[in-house]
């Protein structure tokens, strides 16, 4: 096992090399704004301009470019300073990181405590108008377009904008160090419509797995034996159906604070690592993007990693060793 | 030309059906400027104290005030730092005395210009102690290094003597402020601009910008010679308020994308200043995405005021009238318009270019932008408030006839491809002309009806919008690109003079192998001489009247179809009492106040 | 009295398709201490009707007619939670297939502790005590160790013994045993059936061996029971059944005994074409497409389960009569048929 996670954060590490690689090429092949002429303004001369791309560092190779940046990361985990905010790259992103971890976090925690008990409910009166119904409903939440929804939810709620003012609206995000309440109470529109898609989504992996455990042949087993049903369902369904919504939870959440709640950040003004992405993208903040990137990757890697591990535990007969 | 979000991004949220309501409700009579409160003087109970807030979409460009150049961060600076010249609310022609204790007198000869420093100007913690002269003499250098890359001094100041050799000298060393010889400082309060030509006009005007605002030399050098220069994270305020920061100076109110936080700047003496500066804190919030929402939240909420976007079409209609008491339509002082490439078979020919404006609907175009609200259909290139403009024809246009109906003349149109050889009245060259836009919905409206009315004309078009910023480099700023037609370019004002409007963009000794913005490529050797001869006037009804001459000749030229002057609404919460500045068409943060 | 007393018991489902008769009115009985087989091809409703004696088929649409009397209780009428209470503990079942019928994800201790705490009220320390005994009765060597094992770790035969420890775990009066030895392999079915019939004297409970293998009851049962299409088609003692069968069905079953040189996985088909529809079951008597004795009457009249000697406990539902059918045996039975011969041969090492 320890040596299997060890190839593992190996093959990451590669991974990682890989990716900023790629990027870098991206970045230079396929065409996109160019930083020295973003900076330079609009009636800059070509000389100015030349200059400024000096500066920057980007009149030289890319490999050259390539090897500094990684001999930069490498030995001194210096990301580079971001040409737009002329700050350092790793101090924007473990300062947005607060932000998306906790929208993230608290939103995988509802879609959990809602999709979990719905996809059993589901699952259990599978064509009950009642599964029927949440079935339904489930689909729509999982069309709906998330801003489009995060826009519904602070018509409605928000404290500022709302019809029913009852909810702290967009910008209102405070870091937990403010305390839990002033913390959570901007946090219950963002995660309740970031959860909502994943909810539906979860509930409804959770229900199609549910259906085909309990026609197992174990689960007649366990019947046989004379549990009573509620233990049957949550004890030996739950506990088969649930493994591979783990592994879903994991990379979801990887995912996510890899910066991918950007629509969320956005319609709700929370200052996370998607809305730096979106910045970083609009201004081809070239180091901002590698940095985000690199720091995405790390996270989709290491998620991978911790539902590789996980599931080795969630289900015996999944052994590393024999890889 | 300073970035101006409208104008950049257009109304990139804008729904289509929230602009066919606002469409099919307007027609002639609609929402006219005038209907709206311009409050440019505080009233006369303002009071002291509070929080103002800032909603804004995205950061400011610079904090670093010699390298800013965007109308929104220009919001904020002037509220932080004081350049040689300013511009109170209401002002549109003069910039009026800052740091300067007095108008600068302007030798004989039109070349020197003296300016005397104010006394008792001091800058913030941690530097605490008096401006000199020198310290605008070292902003002013220190924007030639290209880790500050100042995007208008090599357009407004090449004319100082020594402009050139500062160049050579920062090319071989970088990390090091050049020296402008043509800037002098006699003494602490003295400062002397020499020119080579007389082009104090402009020198003068862009003193008003914030690369003027003092930097003091031996706190900003550490910062400055890194690459790029990291002053912007430890800027020293001169103005009524300055960004919280530590002991050393570094920033702590600046969350780049998320918030700055500023406090009153202790070292301001409110004698040396005619900013009244009532709110105690200003808050700028950054990161509303939907400008919908954020504008909903300004109006119903409590010490707002809009940043970096303007209401989109929706709320400006409601805005209109369930809050008329909380909306001003100030004028940008820019204008958008399609720019033909004039260098490029078939629109290489006068006709065709004529006959394109002549069949164009700008009324169309104007409902992309949200109709009335969002500005006056234009018809030619100087803008409202900016001296010229009455004299070029005002609204009224300069009288040429393919300009002459807003919603278009497809006879006119017919009648002008006649003259340029195509019988039919319509294209019939096998010629496909490569259009690009940028990509923002009502941009990509922009193209689409373009496109049509190129199509009308016979023409085979090769539409392809792409983001922004591709747009303006990889293309329309790239002759080499062989665009023919861009079709959402803009140029919004740096200053109050015609200058900064039409020599950049029209005057083909301009026209550049990259980062062009000369995009419809017009190279008129009476209009480049008009230029050159109007750019050394230095009186300013002459040059007004020059200026609004070469306007008219532009025009006549049909280089580009003008279809709006843009507004650029303000809009507050119910308590608060704003003050416009016209100058900088926002709010003016050191005037604005919370009402009791 | 009988144990257990099934009578009439029909079980349909409702489908998309329409209305499935799994179980047509079947009725036996099972005496202490004794063990019925009962045989049949795959769907013929041998399964269905062992689930719903124990209502494991009342959740999926069902619709059960008739009763199911077990020690004078009838288990299809009493609540859910009285039912919970006798499966696993009065009346147990082994499945099939061992592996898909134990939890992958619980060690097998566990899962046979489990059924002792949800009857008994024991300490979790007594019933783990309780499975490493059981687990070491059926025969599981190093059972204490074996009893932290999950079931993958098992082979077959170690599966199918845990799933026999499970079902006796609670000392069951009546044990439910479906198909207990054909996912095995040969040897392996013998040492199962061995195990199982060494434990039904050793507790001295009675058995239900379903079975498509008459060779498997030849050897284990008291009582068969044969099913075709949802119905009883002949009852009767062993041997009665194997020396004297009454129904063509059975005689077809009887020619299809596997041979110890063809492999079990080889498909059985103790008659030629495939049993019919229970959506649609063909009129008459039901084996009538299939029996080669066909009769004009067979099409229209439906033939019910009678007497038909063995001293009253052999019973047979077929229109053929009685003298009819002793004549086509005695011929099939001198007939070079090898399957028969052999058939015969294999019982008479059964039975020393």
């Amino acid at each position: 096992m320890l040596e299997y996670i060890l190839r593992r954060v190996l093959w990451g590490v590669a991974m990682l090399f890989l990716v900023s690689g790629v990027i870098f090429v991206i970045f230079y092949l396929l065409p996109s704004a160019d930083p020295a002429t973003l900076r330079a303004g609009r009636q800059a001369s070509p000389d100015q301009i030349e200059r400024i791309r000096e500066s920057l560092g980007l009149d030289r190779p890319v490999f050259i470019q390539y090897v500094d940046y990684m001999k930069q990361i490498f030995f001194h985990f210096d990301f580079g300073y971001s040409y737009q905010y002329e700050t350092s790259v790793s101090s924007l992103i473990f300062d947005r990181l607060g932000p998306t971890a906790s929208l993230t976090f608290g939103a995988a925690i509802l879609w959990l405590l809602m999709g979990i008990p719905i996809g059993i409910i589901s699952a259990v009166r599978a064509r009950s108008l009642l599964d029927r119904s949440t079935m339904v409903i489930s689909l729509a939440l999982i069309s709906a377009p998330v801003f489009w929804l995060g826009l519904i939810s602070l018509y409605l709620f928000a404290d500022d904008i709302g019809l029913i003012p009852i909810l702290p609206g967009a910008g209102s995000y405070e870091p937990l160090s403010a305390g839990p309440i002033a913390w959570a109470g901007p946090l219950i529109l963002p995660w309740t419509v970031l959860a909502a898609a994943s909810a539906a989504v979860y509930a409804r992996y959770l229900r199609s797995d549910m259906i085909d455990v309990m026609g197992e042949d174990y689960i007649r087993t366990a019947r046989a034996k004379g549990l009573p049903e509620r233990k049957v369902v949550m004890k030996h369904g739950v506990r088969s159906a649930i493994t591979p919504v783990i592994t879903l939870l994991g990379l979801d959440i990887g995912v996510l604070l890899a910066g991918n709640a950007i629509l969320t950040e956005s319609v709700f003004n929370i200052p996370g690592v998607g809305r730096l992405v979106l910045d970083a993208i609009d201004k081809a903040d070239l180091p901002l993007i590698q940095g985000v990137t690199l720091f995405g990757a790390f996270f989709i890697v290491i998620f991978n990693l911790v539902v590789d591990i996980a599931y080795a535990y969630l289900d015996p007969r999944v052994r590393y060793d024999d890889l | 030309m300073k970035r101006n979000k409208a104008l950049a991004v257009g109304v990139a949220s804008l729904s289509i059906v929230a602009m066919l309501a606002l469409a099919s409700c307007g027609g002639s009579s609609g929402t006219a400027t005038t209907d709206f409160p311009l409050p440019t003087e505080a009233p006369s109970d303002a009071q002291k104290g509070g929080t103002i807030e800032v909603l804004s979409g995205s950061d400011i460009d610079y904090m670093d005030p010699g390298a800013s150049y965007y109308q929104f961060t220009f919001m904020i600076h002037y509220a932080m730092f004081r350049p040689l010249l300013s511009w109170p609310p209401g002002e549109t022609k003069t910039p009026q005395p800052d740091l300067a204790a007095e108008q600068p007198t302007i030798s004989d000869d039109g070349k020197t210009v003296t300016f005397k420093i104010r006394e008792g100007v001091k800058f913030a913690p941690p530097v605490d102690r008096d401006v000199t002269s020198a310290d605008v003499k070292y902003a002013i250098e220190r924007g030639l290094m290209p880790g500050v890359a100042n995007g208008y001094i090599g357009a407004y100041m090449d004319g100082l003597d020594g402009f050139d050799a500062a160049i050579e000298s920062v090319e071989s060393d970088p990390t090091v402020a050049p020296d402008i010889s043509g800037i002098k400082t006699p003494d602490d309060q003295t400062i002397v601009f020499e020119l080579t030509d007389t082009t104090s006009a402009t020198l003068i005007q862009a003193l008003s910008l914030p690369v003027s605002a003092p930097v003091p030399e031996e706190y900003a050098k550490q910062y400055d010679s890194e690459s790029p220069s990291t002053y912007g994270d430890h800027v020293a305020a001169t103005g009524p308020y300055m960004v919280e920061n530590d002991a050393k100076g570094a920033l702590t109110g600046y969350e780049p994308g998320k918030e700055i936080r500023l406090v009153r700047n202790p070292n301001w003496d409110s004698s040396s200043d005619a900013r009244p500066a009532y709110a105690d804190r200003i808050t700028v919030k950054e990161g509303y995405a939907d400008s919908a929402s954020a504008s909903r939240q300004i109006l119903t909420g409590e010490g707002q005021v809009n940043g970096d976007f303007g209401p989109p079409p929706s709320v400006l209609r409601e805005a209109a009238t369930r809050y008329k008491e909380q909306l001003s339509l100030p004028t940008s002082g820019g204008s958008r318009y399609v720019s033909l490439n004039t260098q490029l078979a078939p629109l290489d020919d006068l006709n065709v270019r004529k006959a394109v404006l002549a069949a164009t609907n700008r009324e169309a175009l104007r409902l992309t932008a949200g109709g009335e609200a969002a500005g006056a259909i234009a018809n030619h290139f100087i803008p409202p408030d900016i001296p010229g403009f009455e004299e070029a024809g005002g609204f009224d246009g300069t009288g040429a006839d393919f300009l002459e109906k807003p919603a278009g003349d497809l006879a006119l149109a017919a009648e002008y491809m006649k003259k340029a050889g195509y019988k039919s009245g319509k294209y019939d060259g096998n010629d496909e002309l490569l259009m690009v836009g940028d990509d923002s919905a009502s941009s990509r409206q922009i193209g689409e009806i373009m496109l049509d009315t190129f199509q009308k004309l016979g023409f085979k078009v090769n539409y392809r919008p792409v983001s922004q910023e591709i747009m303006y480099t990889k293309f329309c700023g790239t002759p080499a690109a062989k665009v023919a037609i861009c079709a959402t370019t803009g140029w919004l004002k740096d200053f109050n003079d015609a200058e900064s409007l039409l020599d950049p963009t029209f005057n083909g000794n301009n026209i550049l192998p990259s980062n062009n913005v000369n995009w419809p490529q017009l190279d008129v050797e009476s209009i480049n001489d008009a230029m050159a001869k109007a750019a050394l006037l230095t009186d300013q009804d002459e040059r007004t009247k020059a200026w609004a001459d070469i306007d008219r000749q532009i025009t006549a030229q049909a280089p580009a179809l003008p279809w709006i002057w843009d507004n650029s609404p303000v809009i507050w919460s119910e308590n608060v009492a704003p003050v416009i500045n016209l100058f900088n068409a926002t709010a003016d943060l050191s005037y604005t106040s919370l009402k009791k | 009295m009988s144990l257990l007393e099934v009578d009439n018991l029909r079980v349909a489902f409702d489908t998309e398709d329409g209305r499935v008769q799994a179980v047509d009115g079947i009725s036996f009985s099972v005496e202490k201490g004794k063990t019925l087989g009962i045989v049949g091809e795959s769907g013929c409703g041998k399964s269905v009707a062992s689930l719903t004696m124990l209502g494991l088929t009342r959740s999926m649409n069902s619709r059960i007619e008739g009763r199911v009397e077990f020690e004078g209780r009838d288990l299809l009428s009493i609540p859910e939670t009285d039912l919970e209470a006798i499966r696993g503990n009065e009346v147990s079942m082994i499945f099939q297939d061992p592996l898909s019928s134990l939890h992958p994800f619980f060690k097998i201790g566990h899962q046979l502790s489990e059924a002792v705490l949800t009857h008994r009220d024991v300490s979790k320390g007594e019933a783990a005590k309780l499975a490493v005994e059981m687990l070491d009765l059926v025969g599981i060597p190093n059972a204490e160790a074996r009893s932290h094992s999950y079931p993958h770790e098992f082979s077959g035969g170690m599966r199918q013994r845990v799933m026999i420890a499970m079902a006796l775990i609670n000392d069951p009066k009546l044990l439910i045993a479906d198909e207990p030895t054909t996912a095995l392999d040969v040897t392996t079915q013998a040492q199962i059936l061995g195990l199982i019939d060494d434990l039904q004297e050793e507790l001295g409970m009675s058995m239900i061996l379903i079975t498509h293998d008459l060779g498997v009851v030849a050897q284990n049962a008291d009582e068969i029971a044969v099913m075709y299409a949802g119905q009883i088609v002949e009852r009767s003692s062993v041997e009665e059944l194997f020396f004297s069968p009454q129904h063509p069905y059975t005689w077809g079953l009887l020619g299809s005994i596997p041979r110890i040189d063809r492999s079990s996985e080889e498909p059985l088909i103790p008659v030629t074409g495939q049993p019919p529809s229970l959506i649609h079951p063909p009129g008459g008597c039901r084996f009538h497409p299939r029996c080669p004795y066909v009769q004009e009457a067979c099409s229209t009249e439906q033939p019910s389960l009678e007497t038909t000697g063995g001293g009253g406990t052999h019973h047979s539902a077929c229109l053929l009569s009685e003298t009819e059918r002793k004549a086509l045996w005695a011929s099939l039975e001198k007939s070079p048929d090898p399957a028969s011969a052999i058939a015969a041969a294999e019982l008479k090492v059964a039975r020393r």
